[in-house]
């Protein structure tokens, strides 16, 4: 008897076996790019871009938010009576008046006049 | 028949041209020379300053939207939700209530239409194309004086809210004898 040694079979490796790994990578970097693509445009589009106001050129206000909402809230549940309406009101009236205390966006900035570029021919002084 | 389509489609792609044309032409019909001239020389000035009104108008947006968002849900709703759970008629201070809301969505869409136009305003550069700069600011000069209008009319909704409990409470006084 004679020992023959074991014929060494070389197992035919697809494309995805050899490359599972730099596969696996390269998917999950892409996944996250869409994802993130995805968000930033969600972000962008509701709107939630404008009130972020951590970005850049607004660090000027950013400390200026008032980080505690001034309303208090009103209870759902309760008892309807003249006096829970009472109370109501004058919470209301306080947090109305809040809210109207500042005649917001008014005036005209953009006005040519204000930012000093009007035509002076058809300037009214 | 092949001709008047013909015809048709020439005087369309004519009419586009020629409005392009007038709009170009309108944009530097309203601005002077004198004007041009202003705008490139102050250019950065003027950005400066329409820089600390898009910060300004955000913070704004910011601590306003936050004041009506909270007496919308926190006070109007929450006054609403307690007077149908006691089974009283609230139809009227409903109606105002989604009157409110609905001004407070076109405050929402408008704020955000107006500092869409004045980032693009911003991004135009004044000493180069001052005519589209003047154009660009026009257009969110409008946009801001509607919000304002929206703001105003917010304002409005919260006093009519006012007098419908007012009312409520004249009719619950009636209703129940109490004084």
């Amino acid at each position: 008897m004679t020992d023959d040694p074991t014929p060494t079979s070389e197992v035919q490796l697809s494309f995805l076996d050899k490359h599972r790994f730099l596969l696996l990578i390269m998917g999950t970097i892409l996944v996250a790019m869409v994802l993130v693509s995805l968000s930033v445009a969600m972000y962008k589009i509701s709107g939630a871009s404008q009130l972020d106001l951590s970005r850049p050129g607004y660090q000027s206000v950013s400390d200026k938010v008032n980080r505690t909402d001034p309303i208090t809230d009103y209870s759902s549940f309760g008892p309807v009576n003249k006096t829970t309406v009472n109370d109501f009101m004058k919470l209301y009236d306080k947090q109305s008046a809040n809210a109207k205390a500042v005649d917001a966006f008014n005036g005209d900035p953009l006005n040519p006049d204000v930012l000093d570029f009007s035509n002076p021919t058809v300037t009214v002084e | 028949m092949k001709i008047p389509v013909r015809l048709v489609v020439i005087a369309l792609i004519a009419a586009s041209l020629l409005s392009v044309f007038a709009l170009q032409t309108s944009y530097a019909n309203t601005l002077s020379d004198d004007q041009k001239s202003r705008i490139q020389a102050n250019c950065l000035s003027i950005k400066g300053s329409l820089n600390q009104l898009h910060a300004s108008d955000a913070l704004l947006r910011v601590n306003r939207g936050q004041i009506y968002e909270s007496m919308g849900t926190k006070l109007m709703n929450s006054f609403n939700s307690r007077l149908n759970n006691n089974g009283l008629d609230n139809k009227g201070l409903v109606s105002v209530t989604n009157a409110y809301q609905a001004a407070l969505t076109t405050f929402r869409a408008d704020y955000q239409l107006y500092e869409q136009q004045l980032s693009t305003t911003i991004n135009i550069d004044c000493s180069k194309e001052p005519a589209a700069f003047h154009s660009a600011l026009e257009d969110a000069r409008t946009k801001r004086l509607k919000v304002h209008d929206d703001v105003l009319r917010l304002n409005k909704y919260i006093d009519d809210y006012r007098s419908a409990v007012n009312d409520f409470m004249l009719n619950f006084q009636r209703v129940t004898g109490s004084n």
